[in-house]
């Protein structure tokens, strides 16, 4: 298992802020994604100022935003979420983004999304 | 175009922000800060309650605010309240007409920002104060035609409130005041008029209104203060919120509620924002044509420069800001990215949700004030225009 640091350290060499925002849009392209008659009002997590959908298909966490940053990024929390161990998912929180360098690029308003999305994984669990 | 920025000690600190966020708040004037500083360590003392020195010079300060407004505004000094910004001026608005009239229906603009809006819906949960809108033209201007037709079909026992926008947050239209004042006198309507966008950036003329709002932190002024000028003829209503300050005389049986505006003023005040306006007063009635000629260039330059073909302007501005709808991507994405190039703007719904809604999802809002040049805008519709080339590839 790697931690989220490792999977994502491709992320943290980027220096340019705009640079990063491409990178999280590629991620999100090429991740698996909730299909879209699953995005309704029960999976759909509030406090995201895009709509974001979260659900559990058989073992794995997948996750859809029409917002393009917003869809890859919690298309890197969930792919993260679906590897780690019980332990790291119960340690997992903001700061472990923080730890990525994505935290200049989560202002107050995106983070009560993602801690939602956080908090809506764990109840999933 | 005259620079301003100089004026404006934030872009001293900031100089890569290019700041784009002025319908919510603009930056202060360099005054500003150093009048309220000055307040905080050499002045502090309550107004109106205490006898000696320090206490006198702010009820100097106060009153030299008071009047440096009624003299740029051509009011009374006794009906200008300060309140904590255009909310609070607007709720209280409402709160006025309802004690005075049990039946009301209220006109309100469909432009609305919901500090407007929301008093006046929620009043009308009450069955006795119905609820109408205002629709826009396709100009974007309060169809002022169909309410003048309109207000002949109220009956006599029912007054009529007009609650309007001098400029809406999303379109930037300048609407009607003057007619909107000939049809509330013939039909003996009471107005309200949220002034916020326009107050600073054009001479208006706020006069013959029952109540004007608006905030000093839109027109290069201090957080948490408002004005709400109080028409004449309202100037001995109860008190919507009575407190320490608003009397001349209590006894248990028996209130004397201030003359004028007083009476509306309970509670310490927002002291250290008050001492700012004579100063920032004085530089924007100095100021005032040139600012204003600034605006009307700005306007035209966004409309004429605006790539239309990605981003469909909800209106043709008249003044302050333009708000745009991108035909590619999600608004939030475009903020996010614009951020990051150090360009600051507003997304969203914008405080406005009834009429961004018949838009889409969000819009993206772009404001300026005296301080932004033509380069500012220019950066800011390039970045744009490359942040949709960047979502083209992610947006089916």
């Amino acid at each position: 298992m790697r931690n989220f640091e490792n999977m994502f350290s491709e992320l943290l060499e980027i220096d340019d802020a705009m640079d990063k925002y491409e990178w999280i849009m590629d991620y999100g392209d090429k991740a698996l994604s909730l299909s879209q008659h699953l995005c309704n009002e029960s999976t759909l997590v509030r406090g995201c100022t895009s709509a974001l959908y979260l659900n559990k298909v058989g073992d794995q966490f997948l996750s859809h935003s029409e917002s393009a940053i917003v869809k890859g990024l919690s298309s890197m929390i969930c792919d993260y979420y679906n590897q780690a161990d019980e332990a790291s998912r119960q340690y997992f929180d903001l700061n472990t983004l923080n730890s990525i360098g994505l935290a200049p690029l989560l202002s107050m308003g995106r983070q009560n999304g993602v801690a939602n999305l956080i908090r809506r994984l764990k109840e999933l669990t | 175009m005259k620079n301003f920025e100089n004026n404006f000690p934030f872009f001293a600190r900031n100089s890569k922000i290019n700041y784009l966020d002025n319908a919510a708040t603009t930056q202060v004037l360099y005054t500003v800060p150093r009048d309220r500083y000055e307040f905080e360590i050499e002045h502090r003392a309550n107004a109106h309650r205490s006898g000696h020195r320090l206490g006198t010079w702010v009820d100097t300060q106060y009153h030299a605010a008071k009047q440096s407004i009624a003299t740029w505004l051509n009011v009374l000094e006794d009906q200008i309240v300060f309140n904590s910004g255009t909310t609070q001026g607007l709720n209280d608005s409402a709160e006025f007409i309802t004690n005075r009239h049990e039946r009301t229906v209220t006109y309100v603009g469909s432009d609305s920002h919901h500090s407007l809006f929301l008093p006046f819906y929620r009043l009308s949960k009450n069955g006795d104060h119905v609820l109408k809108t205002i629709n826009t033209t396709t100009e974007g201007l309060l169809d002022l035609d169909w309410l003048e037709q309109e207000l002949t079909t109220v009956d006599k026992n029912t007054k009529i409130i007009i609650a309007a926008t001098t400029v809406s947050n999303v379109l930037g239209k300048i609407n009607n005041l003057e007619r909107i004042r000939s049809m509330a006198y013939e039909h003996n309507a009471v107005t309200v008029i949220d002034a916020s966008q326009i107050v600073g950036k054009r001479p208006v003329d706020i006069t013959g209104f029952d109540f004007v709002a608006f905030s000093w932190h839109k027109i290069y002024g201090p957080m948490g203060l408002g004005c709400l000028i109080v028409g004449l003829d309202w100037l001995r209503s109860e008190p919507v919120r009575p407190g320490g300050g608003s009397i001349t005389h209590v006894s248990f049986d028996q209130v004397d509620w201030q003359m004028g505006a007083g009476r509306f003023e309970s509670g310490t005040q927002n002291l250290s924002a008050i001492v700012t306006i004579p100063k920032l007063t004085e530089w924007i009635r100095q100021n005032e044509q040139e600012i204003a000629e600034h605006d009307v260039a700005l306007a035209r330059y966004v409309v004429s420069h605006c790539p239309g073909d990605m981003f469909e302007p909800v209106s043709f501005s008249d003044t302050g800001l333009i708000s745009l709808l991108p035909k590619i991507g999600r608004v939030e994405d475009y903020a996010y990215m614009l951020d990051a190039k150090n360009i600051m703007v507003r997304t969203g719904k914008l405080c406005a949700e009834p009429l961004v809604s018949k838009y889409g999802s969000g819009l993206i809002r772009l404001s300026w004030a005296c301080y932004t040049n033509k380069r500012d805008i220019e950066q800011a519709f390039n970045t744009l225009m490359e942040i949709y080339e960047k979502l083209r590839k992610h947006v089916q």
